[in-house]
């Protein structure tokens, strides 16, 4: 009987639990810092802007600025929440799928290789959202949008869906091969 | 004392790993190919104009185009949130099943419940698709009626399963 075969969990290794958990205290730490340093981090985010001007298109009439300073600074805002909704939820989905790896992958290059990527994917993701919140004043909002996509949302968000999709994969063929060697056992 | 935990089977568990791998790709296909699901979702408005109630003014019909391309992309939306979020619940409850249940009937029962349920968020791909063909209300209704809700009511029926199970449990 294999691994695969054993009816009982196995832990996915301590570096990945950590990693998971880390992530998710960073989550909390993160919703619980935006309702407490609301007014600073949009004080923050409202002189970054103003300090560059031209990055913004901002043009000097107060009614014009103001309209664009409020949509940048609910995508500043928007940043930070998603960061706290994605890394809360990433930190479990990375408990969850390594746990399944480590239970239901024979092979040891494979479940480490799955792994290592749903765990570097699924934390690295959410770091994305920091990242084009922090961006946004000295960038503004597309160049910052454009940077953190390329730096960190398709290559992490790409690990992660490429891991999940081979974890589903040799799922179902754990099931097929299962169903197969039944009737000669 | 540390012992061993039992696991769901393997088909349980592959739906949550499915469920959570839909829904990572539907957001990132959201999010690089945004003009091009909007474009698709205007065509698809066009295609159907009595289904969507075009009057014929332009106004009118540009705004009943414009919702109706909005409830898709929340469908869409939707079932990012939901595959995410139902994976994970029936990940974890099916974990619970597997370690608390002790009949073999009762389990199966659950995993059954729980497994329908955990395709419940397919259900918002349905909402999107059937708000494009059928008219906003009407696909709605099809996707609530005839998905979202049977599929609903057995993942909750399923969680109050595992529920009953832990409550009834011998320390």
């Amino acid at each position: 009987m294999t691994e695969a075969d054993s009816p009982t969990w196995r832990v996915p290794p301590r570096w990945v639990l950590l990693v998971a958990v880390l992530s998710i205290v960073a989550a909390e730490v993160g919703g619980g810092s935006m309702a407490r340093f609301k007014v600073e981090l949009t004080r923050w985010a409202r002189d970054g802007m103003l300090a560059r001007p031209a990055v913004h298109g901002l043009v000097g009439v107060r009614d014009v600025d103001e309209r664009i300073l409020d949509e940048a600074l609910f995508k500043f805002d928007a940043g930070l929440r998603l960061f706290h909704m994605h890394a809360e939820g990433m930190g479990l989905v990375i408990i969850a799928t390594s746990m399944v790896a480590a239970t239901v992958i024979p092979s040891g290059a494979a479940r480490r290789t799955i792994i290592a990527l749903l765990t570097t994917g699924g934390a690295g993701y959410p770091v994305g959202y920091l990242v084009w919140s922090a961006l946004i004043p000295s960038f503004g909002l597309e160049r910052a949008k454009t940077i953190a996509e390329w730096l960190v949302w398709v290559p992490f968000g790409s690990a992660t869906i490429v891991a999940l999709w081979w974890l589903a994969g040799l799922l179902a063929w754990a099931m097929i091969s299962r169903r197969r060697a039944r009737p000669a056992a | 004392m540390s012992g061993t935990v039992r696991r769901p089977p393997l088909a349980v568990v592959l739906v949550a790993i499915v469920m959570l791998a839909l829904g990572e790709t539907a957001g990132a296909a959201m999010s690089r190919f945004k003009p091009e699901i909007q474009r698709y979702a205007a065509t698809r408005v066009a295609a159907n104009p009595g289904a969507h109630g075009f009057s014929g003014s332009a106004e009118y019909d540009d705004e009943v185009r414009d919702r109706a391309i909005f409830t898709a992309e929340a469908g869409l939306s939707f079932f990012h949130l939901h595959g995410e979020g139902v994976g994970l619940v029936l990940f974890f409850a099916s974990a619970l099943v597997a370690a608390i249940v002790p009949g073999r009937r009762a389990r199966t029962l659950l995993y059954l419940l729980l497994g329908l349920g955990g395709l419940f968020p397919l259900g918002y791909l349905v909402y999107g698709a059937a708000v494009l063909e059928l008219g906003r209300d009407a696909g709605i209704d099809l996707a609530e009626h005839w998905i979202l809700t049977p599929l609903g009511v057995s993942a909750i029926a399923g969680l109050i399963g595992v529920w009953l199970a832990a409550a009834r449990r011998r320390p």
